[in-house]
């Protein structure tokens, strides 16, 4: 994977986050609902822990044209989660509307800052490519 | 992974508050119906919400095939609450029977509190809607 597709993955992921999110909030009042979270870069963060460490003197990211090679970013995939744990109403629903609240103008503004990042790495691209 | 945008998500739970809000205010409406064409006085109606799924549409069944799932919230039924009917005395009233009347079992401070809670989740509907509306028009701008 390199990194616009790891760039792309998040996107997918934060828009994904957003569904989960309005979908907790429309379900705010459902009995027995439990919600449910994204869990995405905790997984990653463990994947690269794990991935096998660059040697000084290596790229630690590796350049696909120097190496062909660029499977040191981890291929790691959202995954829906439902919470069991945290503290549960009267009617057996989880959902705490000022929480899922905060999470859902964070995961925008993740979501508007990764966009910002695509549209720079375009920008560098198209700025390459015309020599201006 | 999820069949509906978040935007049809939001506007199921605009939906379904909106329908709260209007049984509470005909909860409140009906707080002192006596005389209803079942016969009786009023009972209080409750809402009562479930995770959206239309298990005979064809969308559904195609997505738990292809392994997605319908996101929202629904109504699944109003039904009436059971509870006691009040008993108050007033002779003067053609319902009276040995000088008491059934009241409706609404209670208005119940009814408040429900209000209150439908209008705060219907905002939250409405912002949650907003945000994903942003989020697309976001994406729209991707490499300009």
């Amino acid at each position: 994977m390199n990194t616009m597709q790891l760039l792309q993955l998040s996107l997918d992921t934060a828009s994904m986050r957003q569904q989960v999110y309005a979908n907790n909030i429309a379900n705010a009042e459902t009995p027995n609902y439990k919600r449910q979270d994204v869990a995405f870069e905790t997984y990653f963060q463990q994947a690269l822990e794990n991935a096998p460490q660059a040697k000084p003197g290596e790229y630690h990211i590796p350049i696909p044209a120097l190496n062909g090679n660029s499977s040191t970013i981890p291929d790691v995939q959202p995954t829906i989660v439902t919470d069991e744990t945290s503290k549960v109403d009267n009617n057996g629903n989880n959902v705490d509307l000022t929480s899922e609240m905060t999470n859902l103008a964070e995961n925008q503004v993740r979501y508007n800052v990764l966009v910002q990042d695509v549209t720079d790495r375009l920008q560098r691209l198209r700025t390459a490519i015309q020599g201006s | 992974m999820f069949d509906s945008s978040s935007m049809n998500i939001s506007a199921s739970g605009l939906n379904a508050n909106q329908l709260w809000m209007n049984v509470i205010s005909n909860n409140i409406a009906n707080a002192n119906t006596t005389r209803t064409p079942q016969g009786g006085p009023y009972r209080r109606e409750i809402v009562n919400f479930a995770p959206s799924s239309q298990p005979t549409s064809f969308q559904t069944v195609l997505g738990q095939t292809i392994g997605s799932q319908d996101g929202g919230v629904q109504v699944s039924s109003i039904s009436q609450d059971t509870s006691p009917l009040k008993l108050v005395y007033d002779p003067t009233n053609p319902d009276a029977v040995n000088g008491y009347v059934q009241m409706p079992n609404v209670d208005i401070s119940t009814e408040m509190v429900d209000m209150v809670t439908a209008s705060r989740a219907y905002e939250a509907n409405a912002t949650a809607f907003d945000a994903g509306k942003q989020m697309e028009m976001t994406a729209l701008s991707l490499g300009r």
